[in-house]
C-alpha cells in the first residue's frame, strides 16, 4: 500500500499538536486503567490458583458455618465438636483427618513481646499431608516431634514479627518456653508465611482449648472420588448432629480442594469482567473525544476538503484520510496507554515483593498488549467513521465556495 | 471536422432556496475543441461560476447533458468523476486554494497521489514543472510564506501535475495586482501555445477575457 496517505495525515495531525495530544491522553487514560488493571487482576488470579492448585486434590475441608459466611468462620467462634470430627473420620473414603485449631496468645521473644495467631496440628497426621499436598518446605532446621513443646514458624516470622530469630532458641507462648527448631519456605501469601505452628495437644494444653477445631482437612483415599466423599461426609455430618443435638441445621462446609479452586476461579473471572467493563467506559469516553476531535477537523477543514475533490480526490480517499487520522489517535493513544499501564503494573509488582500481602506478578501477556493496540486503533476508527464520511459527502462545489 | 472535446448540451442547473426554484443555467449549450483559448465573460450572478463548475465536472447539470469526448459524463460516479477531473481537468482559482500546511512541491505533488502516481515519479515530476515556472527556488516553502502571484504561479503547476487537457481559471487575476494579473495570464497564454492545453477563463475583467481566442458572454443563465 502506498504510504503517501498516511504520510499526509500525519502532516494533518502535526498541524495540530495540541488537539491532537489532548484527544491521545483521553485515550491513553482509557487503555491504560484497562490495560493496568487487567494485568493486575490477571496476576492476582494467576497467583491465587497457583496457591491453590498446590493443594492436593485428594483433600477435603471441612469449616463451621455457612460457605456465605467463611470469614465468619475462620475468625469467630464457631468450631466443629469433637464429635464433628470422628464423624469426618468414620467417613467412607477418608483416610486421615487433620483437625486444625487456633488462637491469638502473646508471645515473648529475647524480651519482646507480641500477640500472635497460634496455630495448632496433629504433628503426627498432618505433617505428610503439608509436605505432600499444600507444600511445605523446611527452609532451616528440622520438622517438630509430636508431643514435644517445639514450633514451627513460618518464612515471614523471622523477617517481620521477631526479627532476628533464629532456630534452636526460645521463645514463650503463653508464658511456657518452646523451642524454635524450624523455620518454612515461603508458602506464597502473607497470612501462611506468618504461621507459627505447634503440636495440636500441646496446643490444647497451654491454650485450654480442650475440644474441637476451627478447620478440618480431610484426605481422601484414593479409591474414592473426592466430590462423594464430599457428600458423604455432609451426610454423616447431618446425622451426627441429629442424633447427639436434635438440630439438623447444616452449619458447616464441607468442600474438595477442586471446588474450591472452581470457586475461587470464577471469582476471580466475574471481578475481570467487571473491571474491563468499567475500564471500557472510560475507553468509549476517549472515543467520543475522538469524534469530537475528528468532527472539528472536518468543520475547519470543509476548504481543504473542497480543494482535494477538485484536484481528484474521490469520497473513498478523503474517507480514508480522515479514517487513519482517527486510527493514529486512537492507536497512539492506546501505545501510551499499554505503556504506561504495564509500567505501573510493574511498580505494583515491585511493592508488592517489598510487602508481601500475598506474591504478585503482573501479568502482561503479549495478548493483552495486542489487544490494548487494536482495541484503540478499532475504537479510534468507529469514532472516525461518521466524521469521515460526512467529510467525503461534502458537496465540492459548496465545500469550495465555504469560508 | 473535429470533434469537441468537451461539450454542454442544454445545461440547467436549478437550485432550490427552501421552496423558491432558482433556474442559474437555463439551458446553455457549448463546444469547446481541442486547443482552445476561450473565456467565460460575464457579471456576478451570471451563473458563470456555476458553468464552469459543470465544465469541472466539480457538479452535474439538474437537466441537460456533459460530454467529454462524446461521453455522457452526466451519468458518471462521483468517484468516477473525481478521477477523471484529477486526470483531465487543471483548476485554478481566485483564492489560489493552496493547502496552507503542505509546501509549494507537496501541493504540486497532491494531484498526483489521487492519481496514484509513485511517490518518485511524482517528486521529479513536481519539481520539473515548478522549475518551468520559475519557482525552483519556492518550492520548499509553504503558501503563507509565498507573494499572491507565487501563490497563484504554484496553483497553476498544481493544475499542471498531471498533464490534463484542461486548464479552467475562475478568476485567476481576481485577487492581484494588475501587473502580477498580466503576468500570470502571460503564463496561462504559453501553456495555450507551447503545451497546447485548453484553457477557459472564467472572468467579470474584459481585460483578462481579451488574452483568448473566443469570448462567449453569459447572462442571467444564458449565453448571449
Amino acid at each position: 500500500m502506498d504510504t503517501t496517505l498516511f504520510k499526509l495525515s500525519i502532516r494533518n495531525l502535526k498541524t495540530r499538536p495540541i488537539r491532537s495530544w489532548l484527544t491521545i491522553i483521553g485515550v491513553v487514560i482509557g487503555v491504560f486503567l484497562i490495560i493496568s488493571l487487567l494485568s493486575l487482576s490477571e496476576g492476582i488470579k494467576t497467583a491465587v490458583l497457583q496457591q491453590l492448585r498446590m493443594m492436593g486434590k485428594d483433600l477435603v475441608m471441612v469449616f463451621p458455618g455457612e460457605i456465605s459466611d467463611v470469614m465468619v468462620a475462620m475468625t469467630g467462634d464457631l468450631k466443629l465438636s469433637d464429635e464433628d470430627i470422628e464423624a469426618i473420620k468414620k467417613t467412607k473414603g477418608v483416610e486421615n483427618v487433620v483437625p486444625m485449631a487456633w488462637k491469638a496468645e502473646v508471645m515473648g521473644y529475647k524480651g519482646e513481646k507480641k500477640t500472635v495467631l497460634i496455630y495448632g496440628n496433629p504433628w503426627k497426621d498432618a505433617l505428610e499431608i503439608y509436605k505432600r499436598d499444600m507444600g511445605w518446605q523446611l527452609f532451616q532446621g528440622r520438622w517438630p516431634v509430636p508431643g514435644k513443646r517445639e514450633i514451627i514458624v513460618g518464612d515471614v516470622v523471622p523477617k517481620d514479627v521477631f526479627p532476628g530469630m533464629k532456630i534452636n532458641t526460645e521463645a514463650t507462648i503463653a508464658g511456657k518456653k518452646f523451642e524454635i527448631v524450624g523455620v518454612l519456605k515461603s508458602l506464597g501469601n502473607k497470612q501462611d508465611d506468618s504461621m507459627i505452628g505447634m503440636d495440636l495437644e500441646v496446643f490444647r494444653q497451654i491454650t485450654g482449648e480442650r475440644k474441637g477445631a476451627q478447620f478440618v482437612l480431610a484426605k481422601t483415599s484414593s479409591t474414592y472420588a473426592a466430590d462423594d466423599v464430599v457428600e458423604r461426609i455432609k451426610t454423616e455430618l447431618q446425622e451426627t448432629r441429629k442424633r447427639r443435638r436434635g438440630e439438623d441445621l447444616p452449619s458447616f462446609t464441607v468442600l474438595s480442594s477442586e471446588k474450591i479452586t472452581d470457586i475461587v476461579g470464577n471469582i476471580m473471572g466475574i471481578i475481570q469482567v467487571a473491571i474491563f467493563a468499567l475500564a471500557s467506559i472510560a475507553i468509549i469516553v476517549g472515543g467520543i473525544g475522538i469524534m469530537n476531535t475528528m468532527y472539528t477537523a472536518t468543520h475547519e477543514r470543509i476548504k481543504e476538503i473542497g480543494v482535494m475533490k477538485a484536484v481528484g480526490a474521490k469520497n473513498t480517499t478523503i474517507t480514508m484520510i480522515f479514517l487513519i487520522e482517527s486510527g493514529i489517535l486512537g492507536f497512539v493513544g492506546g501505545l501510551g496507554g499499554t505503556v504506561l499501564g504495564i509500567g505501573l503494573a510493574k511498580i505494583m509488582e515491585l511493592y508488592f515483593q517489598v510487602h508481601p500481602i500475598f506474591y504478585l506478578k503482573a501479568s502482561a501477556s503479549p495478548w493483552l498488549i495486542l489487544f490494548g493496540l487494536l482495541f484503540s486503533f478499532f475504537i479510534g476508527c468507529i469514532s472516525g467513521f461518521l466524521p469521515a464520511r460526512s467529510a467525503s459527502k461534502l458537496n465540492p462545489v459548496d465545500a469550495l465556495r465555504y469560508e | 471536422m473535429a470533434m469537441p472535446i468537451l461539450q454542454l448540451k442544454n445545461v440547467w442547473k436549478t437550485f432550490s432556496l427552501g421552496k423558491v426554484k432558482l433556474d442559474v443555467l437555463k439551458g446553455v449549450s457549448l463546444d469547446i475543441y481541442s486547443g482552445d483559448f476561450m473565456s467565460i465573460m460575464g457579471p456576478s450572478g451570471s451563473g458563470k461560476s456555476t458553468c464552469m463548475y459543470i465544465i469541472g465536472f466539480l457538479d452535474v447539470p439538474t437537466k441537460g447533458a456533459v460530454f467529454l469526448q462524446q461521453k455522457n459524463v452526466s451519468e458518471f460516479s462521483q468517484d468516477k468523476l473525481a478521477h477523471i477531473r484529477g486526470r483531465k481537468i487543471g483548476f485554478v482559482f481566485q483564492q489560489f486554494n493552496l493547502l496552507p500546511h503542505l509546501t509549494a512541491l507537496e501541493n504540486v505533488m497532491l494531484p498526483m497521489i489521487f492519481q496514484k502516481v509513485v511517490e518518485k515519479e511524482r517528486e521529479t515530476r513536481a519539481k520539473q514543472i515548478l522549475a518551468s515556472l520559475d519557482l525552483d527556488k519556492r518550492a520548499h516553502h509553504k503558501p503563507g510564506e509565498l507573494s499572491g502571484g507565487e501563490q497563484q504561479r504554484v496553483a497553476i503547476a498544481r493544475s499542471l501535475a498531471n498533464d490534463p487537457d484542461i486548464i479552467l481559471a475562475d478568476e485567476p487575476t481576481g485577487n492581484l495586482d494588475t501587473t502580477t494579473g498580466k503576468a500570470i495570464m502571460h503564463i496561462l497564454k504559453q501553456l495555450h501555445q507551447d503545451k497546447k492545453k485548453t484553457i477557459i477563463v472564467v472572468t467579470h475583467d474584459s481585460i483578462i477575457a481579451d488574452y483568448s481566442k473566443r469570448i462567449i458572454r453569459i447572462k442571467d443563465g444564458q449565453f448571449i
